[in-house]
């Protein structure tokens, strides 16, 4: 081969390399990551009704884990309700095209049977968006899905059950795209719009040609902080 | 541009050298579990003491899923057994309350440093019984010797 070939063919893989370092370093694309299977579960809200995982698929979920009397979990309605009432204000929410879930795992399922239906309700009411306050009466089972597949903590102590503070945004496709286990300097219920609106920006605009470069983010790690 | 020989070949060496590299961390990665241990949070150590899942050893999902909150301060580390059941994932999250510390679980691929005011997390599933002894790989003083512990999987 002649030398300008060989020139050429440093120069472009020179390019494509510059290009790679430039992409990673100002991040013009972000996304969630991708970053594990949310676990399969079947639960039952108030009425008694199951509630899937699969009845979650092509929406996005947005779980939190709860007890009536629990430590630890306080925070939780309060900054759910705060993220249902917000979202429709985010830009890439607007449009109302997309569809959320707002899911919240009882653990305490001997206790709080006869209140879910009446949060449920008052959360719908509140914020007009769509909740689901579900449970299963095997403590075991629950562990399984709270504990095993999403990974959060929880124990009954006394009275109250110890329950970690956690949030967790599952995409439509059943894939953890977001876990939110401590206060940070930027409070959750506003991570959590910021998040929400970063996960709707992907799936409006990753069609076509786009959908290369939203996977270039994912390839080169371009989270949203 | 004439380069010489020799110095084409050592261009070529390098090259190789870095793609084996590669190679060898992406090995390393998939086929045996090495893991960079990642940084999980900022912690203020008088909040590690003062928060109570901090020392202990936590059930997640009874005999397959738990976490471990270990606190290491001159010269122990707390908890200083941890019993779990065989094939259980065990994720641990390592902060200090002083110095810096290291945490490393002998036969296994965990190791890390551990700094003051950072937690380090790892996760490690135990496929074999038998006790696997943790020490500080940093040099923390007097008794550094003496900091270790024990994971007993069963």
């Amino acid at each position: 081969m002649s030398r300008q070939v060989y020139y050429f063919m440093y120069g472009f893989l020179g390019l494509i390399f510059l290009g790679a370092v430039a992409f990673k370093v100002f991040q013009p694309i972000q996304v969630l990551p991708r970053i594990r299977l949310a676990p399969g579960f079947t639960l039952y809200d108030a009425q008694g009704n199951p509630v899937t995982s699969e009845d979650m698929r092509g929406r996005i979920a947005l779980y939190g884990f709860w007890a009536a009397r629990c430590r630890g979990c306080e925070q939780v309605l309060p900054t759910m309700t705060y993220v249902a009432k917000h979202l429709p204000e985010q830009p890439e929410w607007q449009a109302g095209d997309l569809d959320i879930a707002f899911v919240i795992i009882d653990v305490d399922p001997e206790r709080d049977g006869p209140v879910l239906a009446e949060y449920t309700q008052r959360l719908r009411q509140e914020t007009g968006q769509s909740w689901f306050f579900v449970t299963h009466p095997d403590v075991r089972y629950l562990k399984t899905v709270v504990g095993g597949g999403f990974e959060v903590f929880f124990a009954k102590q006394g009275d109250v059950v110890e329950v970690d503070p956690k949030y967790i945004i599952v995409d439509g496709w059943g894939i953890i795209r977001g876990e939110y286990a401590y206060q940070t300097i930027e409070p959750n219920h506003r991570r959590l719009l910021r998040h929400l609106n970063v996960l709707a920006q992907e799936i409006h605009n990753s069609k076509g040609a786009a959908r290369v470069a939203y996977e270039a983010a994912h390839l080169f790690l371009c989270y949203a902080k | 541009m004439d380069i010489h020989t020799l110095e084409k070949r050592w261009i070529q060496l390098s090259i190789t050298l870095l793609a084996a590299f590669a190679v060898l961390i992406g090995v390393a990665a998939y086929a045996f579990g090495f893991q960079v241990p990642r940084l999980e949070q900022r912690v203020r150590p008088e909040d590690v003491l003062n928060d109570p899942k901090w020392g202990k050893v936590r059930e997640l999902e009874p005999g397959r899923t738990y976490e471990v909150y270990l606190i290491s301060r001159t010269w122990q580390f707390q908890p200083r057994r941890i019993e779990i059941p065989r094939g259980a994932k065990v994720t641990f999250y390592v902060t200090s309350v002083d110095v810096q510390h290291g945490f490393k679980v002998m036969g296994t691929s965990i190791s890390m440093q551990v700094l003051p005011g950072y937690v380090g997390v790892i996760s490690y599933t135990f496929k074999e019984p038998g006790v696997y002894r943790f020490i500080c790989t940093e040099y923390c003083g007097l008794a550094h010797a003496a900091m270790f512990g024990e994971i007993i999987v069963k």
